[in-house]
């Protein structure tokens, strides 16, 4: 029987290889957002992919999320994000240390992948958390950096990104107090972005209340007029609750460090948007770019969630989807590469000299034609390609096809190369 | 001059959709022109014209900026996409109905919890309604004659949506429950709504049916 045995040799459904060029700029966008993240004082940490199921508490995360046993059949998941494994250890590892904590990450996260959906099983997401603080400043500084490490990558706002902030206890603090009732219906259809049965459950409202619960959520404007904070002030009037006026004060608040980082101008407010995670208390922001549908990062305050790992710490954070960031980015250069063609002695002394020179020197001991030189390079990137010529020259070609050599020294190749 | 992307389905609400996107402005005239072609452009509004079914992914992933669709639509595939108005149109019912020589032996079987075949182009609906009820069925997707399958032996029962009841009397179905009523909505992408408001805000005040929201 010569049956060939089936045999499952690609990756999973959801998962793949990165290759170059998309792993460089994946891997140089990384480095970079973490410089930036350096700048504003955050540590990076790094917490293990699996964690116990019990650690995670977001029903949607943990139906999404990849279980496995331990020699214990305790179920074990590998992390679908990192807000929750971080919180998990600001209130064990760092107990001794005085918060607040203002950690870092840079981690690939895992979730169950809808077939026909374009979503990834497995993707990267890098990060920050502030811990052990609940003051409006540490929400405006976490957005500001935002800004700052979307701007560093190149994104102009507004033109190419906005960061939409609201704030959840704002709505939910007005409903308590005025329709404490439907609350609970009207959280869960503003929840699932359902703004027609929002309108339909507020008929059943006194008439100025009604119109409250109807219109507070369809308030969105830029963040720097204060239109939409004066219209939900008005809506909300004298029905509103300590709450919901609490709410507007401290989105007030993060607005005024907002514009003192210089970076106003690239937020929208919406009132509408109450966070995607039941975690979030108060400020909650996504990032949106123009031309992709989806969020590229989003965050918020999440006062609660370290209570269930016994400390009662007040936290903010977001994260960056870092495949989706590199997907909008402007189109960059490739770093300058230098193909060496020749297996002689010469050749490698040649290609240690310029790399001593601060040249970039792929030295290939083959000894290629032309052509295939020029195909190799280009395969991998390189614009150049030369060859050891006598004592002291070198011949240098472009890599582009049918292109034309000079003669240069190896003192003159940085010139060229590093153009 | 919009600057958005309308996704428009073909079929049952096309006439509908027009009418409401035409009282709000937007130059939908160009879309009866030409039949066969599949994206529009005038005055600085694009539409594309799609299955029903895959206005809400067009819109999800931001393909397009706004859309129109069915409410049986949204409800069947849950899509990420802020629903912003209900345009009171195409007003139809999400049904469970069986042959009417069988029906009361279908509802009996349901009543003891035997399991029942069920055919719907429409599968999360029906399971999720069985569900509901605290039952299973066995359910049948399929993509278009739905109401051929109890007639040759395929299912028990279908779940299938009717605006008029016709097809349903012509094949002999009885209405067995009603599940849900449906109109047309207009539904928009997450970041377009955002980044695009003001454009889109002008758009539903256009569409905004006169004194309905009164009360």
């Amino acid at each position: 029987m010569d049956r060939l045995p089936t045999r499952k040799f690609t990756t999973t459904p959801g998962t793949r290889d990165i290759l170059p060029p998309e792993s460089t700029r994946l891997l140089d966008a990384q480095d970079r957002v973490r410089e930036r993240f350096r700048m504003f004082g955050f540590r990076e940490v790094v917490t293990p992919a699996l964690e116990y199921a019990e650690v995670l508490e977001e029903p949607k995360l943990r139906d999404t999320s990849f279980k496995l046993f331990d020699p214990d059949n305790q179920t074990l998941l590998l992390r679908p994000e990192m807000t929750t494994p971080i919180a998990r250890l600001a209130a064990q590892s760092l107990a001794g240390s005085p918060p607040p904590y203002r950690l870092s990450y840079s981690l690939p996260v895992y979730r169950r992948a809808s077939v026909g959906r374009g979503q990834s099983a497995e993707f990267h997401q890098a990060g920050v958390e502030v811990v052990g603080s609940g003051s409006p400043a540490e929400d405006a500084g976490t957005i500001a950096l935002l800004v700052d490490v979307l701007q560093t990558l190149g994104l102009r706002a507004p033109e190419d990104f906005a960061v939409v902030l609201g704030q959840s206890a704002f709505y939910g603090g007005f409903l308590r107090h005025a329709a404490p009732e439907a609350a609970p219906r009207l959280l869960a259809a503003l929840a699932a972005k359902d703004l027609v049965r929002v309108d339909e459950l507020s008929r059943g409202l006194p008439k100025r209340i009604g119109a409250a619960v109807r219109e507070m959520p369809r308030l969105v404007g830029p963040a720097a007029d204060g239109s939409v904070l004066d219209e939900a002030a008005r809506y909300a009037g004298d029905l509103a609750g300590g709450e919901a006026v609490a709410a507007l004060e401290n989105l007030r608040e993060i607005l005024a460090h907002l514009d003192a980082h210089g970076c106003l101008g690239a937020a929208i407010l919406d009132l509408g948007l109450i966070g995607r995670r039941d975690y979030y208390t108060g400020a909650v922001y996504e990032v949106y770019a123009s031309g992709l549908g989806f969020t590229v990062a989003n965050g918020g305050r999440y006062d609660n969630l370290l209570r269930r790992f016994g400390k009662d710490l007040p936290a903010t954070g977001f994260a960056i989807s870092l495949e989706r960031l590199i997907s909008v980015l402007p189109h960059e250069e490739a770093a300058p590469l230098l193909v060496l063609v020749g297996a002689s002695v010469e050749a490698t002394r040649t290609a240690n000299e310029l790399r001593s020179s601060g040249v970039p020197v792929l030295q290939l001991a083959e000894d290629l034609t032309p052509e295939d030189a020029s195909r190799y390079a280009r395969s991998v990137d390189a614009a150049w390609i030369c060859y050891p010529a006598g004592p002291d020259g070198l011949k240098l070609v472009p890599s582009e096809a049918g292109s034309e050599f000079v003669l240069v020294s190896p003192e003159g190749v940085a010139g060229e190369v590093l153009r | 001059m919009s600057g958005l992307r309308v996704a428009v389905p073909k079929g049952a609400i096309f006439e509908d959709a027009l009418r409401a996107l035409g009282g709000a402005g937007l130059p939908v005239g160009v879309l009866r022109e030409n039949g066969r072609r599949l994206v529009y452009e005038a005055n600085g509004t694009e539409f594309i014209v799609s299955r029903p079914s895959d206005v809400p992914v067009f819109v999800e992933y931001g393909a397009a900026d706004v859309g129109v669709v069915g409410k049986d639509v949204l409800e069947e595939q849950e899509p990420n996409v802020v629903e912003l108005r209900d345009l009171g149109t195409g007003a139809c019912r999400m049904i469970l109905a069986a042959p009417a020589a069988e029906a009361a032996e279908v509802e009996e079987a349901i009543e003891r919890a035997e399991i029942v075949r069920v055919a719907t182009k429409f599968p999360r609906t029906a399971r999720r309604y069985f569900e509901n009820r605290g039952r299973q069925a066995e359910v049948i997707a399929l993509h278009g004659s739905i109401e051929l399958a109890p007639l040759v032996g395929l299912a028990e029962c279908i779940v299938d949506l009717t605006a008029t009841g016709t097809t349903l009397r012509e094949n002999d179905l009885v209405v067995l429950d009603e599940i849900s009523s449906s109109t047309a909505r207009v539904i928009a992408n997450r970041g377009a709504y955002r980044l695009k408001n003001p454009e889109i805000s002008v758009l539903l005040k256009a569409m905004q049916p006169e004194g309905i929201l009164g009360g």
